[in-house]
């Protein structure tokens, strides 16, 4: 059990360490987790790397990890912490490579019987490239791509003609975080970046044409335009490789300063220096300028899948529900503190009647989109400001439960394609060995963790989503 | 003489690459050839592009590690190719030059994204080195 044992079991979906689990720990660690997902979680180095997480100096309350966490690098995937912004740090670490990383749900006004879902696919496949290194077919001068960092989706919209006002209104702070600065980021992650804007990227992002299966809170589902049979889009990706390497520039910076802000750590992973010091506000404003670029890729793969629906069906109307991030870092209030919630594989949710939720969806709480592995169900729920409990925020998947060598030696991804079809899934993806990494085996139970976040309060569920085609990143 | 390998471990969410080797220079020469075969199931045929100069200096042996694989998917990602061909010209504990050329796969596999500093570690044994690195996929 290893680290496991430090824990306590304290409520029905909660176990906490007090911060005494491990030398240098500043604050206590909380699990949001069941008693079948903690021993999962259990399995893997992830505990250890959450109570290393709580060493991190200027953290306030607890750090927090989901239900669906896993083993990552530094941070686990799933961890929540946030700092002071006056004497905590900022860890690139805390949200990973993949900045923004996120999910984008899109409705149709088209029912499950009025769409034929292989040319459908057929047409996104061709749309949207996907896979190691794609390039897009948007192709961006150095002044688009200074402006795209900065202005994130809405650039999209008002200069580019892409999507629309109406999408901007519907997605995690407007689609433009405000901190940004191109010129904080690197030569080298905009030359990455640059002809990636409309991609999927590989990995676990996908493209998903899903239906509305069941409805849990109908009053809720009404609000967000959801009903059952209805088709919907889920998209999954996130900044590609300008993110990473924004990452990669800042970790490597800051693991050079730690001397200098007299930091030491108990991974290299963790490297982070003053939230307040010029590295960290060049970091931030970095990461920033990286969302915007993921905010504006889903944006431009909104305006594919338009084109693509509407080539199927000329009446086809696709909006946008929401779109959340699962790899940031954001500032917030929390306990009357102005904090940096780092948020590596975990989902705001914010709850009702808070100014970050759209006008439209105020009343209900922030969506909060839960994709589950590949032809198993995603979740809708909506956020209930568990402030106290979480830093509200929720978990963003079913969590990894195998790692890929051992899915792919128990999944051949031909067999699996097959599987999938005789479920009516269709699927498209280049490369068996790949989708054999992602089958449903190599995942948690995304219905379980789902049901723990509803009954500890975070978020309720709203809709159950089941996929009906697949194009995986 | 240890001849130089490389396996790929359990790692829940990433990659956890180990590689071993009788020099510091073959060691880095090896992680470059599995980073390759991580990224394309092709990556070992013949290079299709011209050659490049790699240098590299960081602030110590584990971090040049980290830093040349870093490149290497950096080059990979901006020239839409993988390294296999590899030779490291000159190393030292911080500085590293090596020639490379890269092939376009025709079957490209695992998007890395990058190498991280988690569990790094190099060690050196009675015939050779050894290292781990965990690798974002």
């Amino acid at each position: 059990m290893g680290w496991s044992q430090s824990f306590s079991h304290v409520s029905d979906a909660i176990y906490e360490a007090d911060r005494n689990a491990r030398a240098g720990m500043r604050v206590p660690a909380r699990i949001v987790a069941d008693e079948v997902l903690f021993g999962q979680i259990g399995r893997d180095r992830s505990i250890e790397q959450l109570l290393n997480v709580a060493t991190l100096p200027g953290l306030v309350g607890h750090v927090v990890g989901m239900p669906d966490m896993h083993e990552g690098y530094g941070f686990p995937v799933g961890g929540v912490a946030a700092t002071s912004v006056t004497d905590g740090v900022i860890s690139p670490g805390g949200i990973g490579f993949d900045i923004n990383c996120g999910v984008r749900l899109l409705a149709t006004n088209i029912s499950r019987g009025d769409v034929d879902v292989e040319p459908l696919l057929h047409q996104l496949m061709r749309s949207v490239p996907a896979g190691y290194g794609h390039g897009g077919r948007l192709e961006l001068s150095h002044a688009d791509l200074d402006r795209i960092l900065e202005g994130g989706a809405p650039e999209i919209v008002r200069r580019f003609e892409l999507g629309s006002e109406e999408d901007l209104a519907c997605i995690e702070g407007g689609g433009q975080l405000v901190g940004a600065r191109a010129s904080a980021v690197s030569d080298r992650a905009k030359h990455r970046g640059r002809d990636q804007l409309g991609t999927l990227g590989g990995g676990n992002h996908f493209l998903e044409i899903q239906l509305v299966q069941a409805i849990y809170d109908r009053e809720a589902a009404r609000t967000l335009g959801l009903e059952l049979d209805q088709i919907t889009v889920l998209v999954h990706t996130g900044s590609r490789g300008l993110g990473h390497q924004v990452c990669t520039d800042h970790v490597r910076a800051m693991d050079a300063s730690l001397a200098r802000y007299g930091i030491t750590l108990p991974d290299r992973q963790l490297a982070c220096v003053p939230f307040a010091s010029p590295e960290g506000g060049a970091y931030f404003a970095a990461m920033c300028a990286a969302a915007n670029f993921a905010f504006a890729n889903r944006e431009v793969l909104t305006h594919r899948v338009r084109e693509a629906f509407r080539e199927a069906n000329p009446n086809a109307v696709v909006r946008v529900v929401y779109d959340v991030a699962h790899n940031i870092a954001k500032i917030e209030q929390h306990g009357g503190k102005r904090v940096c919630v780092h948020r590596k594989g975990a989902t705001r949710a914010f709850g009702p009647d808070d100014d970050d939720v759209p006008a439209p969806y105020r009343a209900i709480g922030q969506p909060v989109l839960i994709p589950g592995s590949m032809g198993t169900a995603s979740f809708v729920l909506v956020g209930s400001g568990a402030s106290t409990l979480s830093f509200a925020s929720a978990c963003h998947g079913a969590g990894r439960a195998m790692s890929r060598t051992a899915a792919r030696g128990q999944v051949k991804g031909g067999e699996l394609r097959r599987e999938l079809a005789s479920q009516g899934i269709a699927v498209r993806c280049p490369s068996n060995a790949e989708l054999a990494e992602e089958a449903p085996i190599a995942y948690k139970d995304v219905e379980r963790v789902v049901d723990v976040v509803h009954r500890a309060g975070i978020a309720r569920k709203v809709a159950r989503l089941v996929p009906v085609g697949v194009l995986k990143g | 003489m240890r001849q130089p390998r490389h396996r790929f471990g359990e790692h829940t969410g990433e990659v956890e690459l180990t590689v071993e080797a009788p020099s510091l220079a073959a060691l880095f020469e090896e992680a470059a050839r599995a980073l390759a075969e991580l990224q394309a199931e092709d990556a070992g045929g013949a290079p299709t592009r011209s050659e490049e100069r790699i240098t590299l200096t960081s602030s110590d042996r584990d971090a040049l590690l980290v830093d040349w694989l870093n490149e290497l998917v950096y080059h990979g990602e901006v020239n839409k190719c993988v390294y296999a061909d590899v030779t490291v010209a000159r190393i030292d504990e911080r500085e590293l030059e090596a020639i490379v050329r890269g092939r376009e796969p025709l079957a490209p596999r695992t998007a890395v994204k990058a190498a991280t500093w988690h569990g790094l570690r190099i060690r050196s044994c009675d015939d050779g080195v050894e290292a781990t690195v965990v690798l974002d996929v």
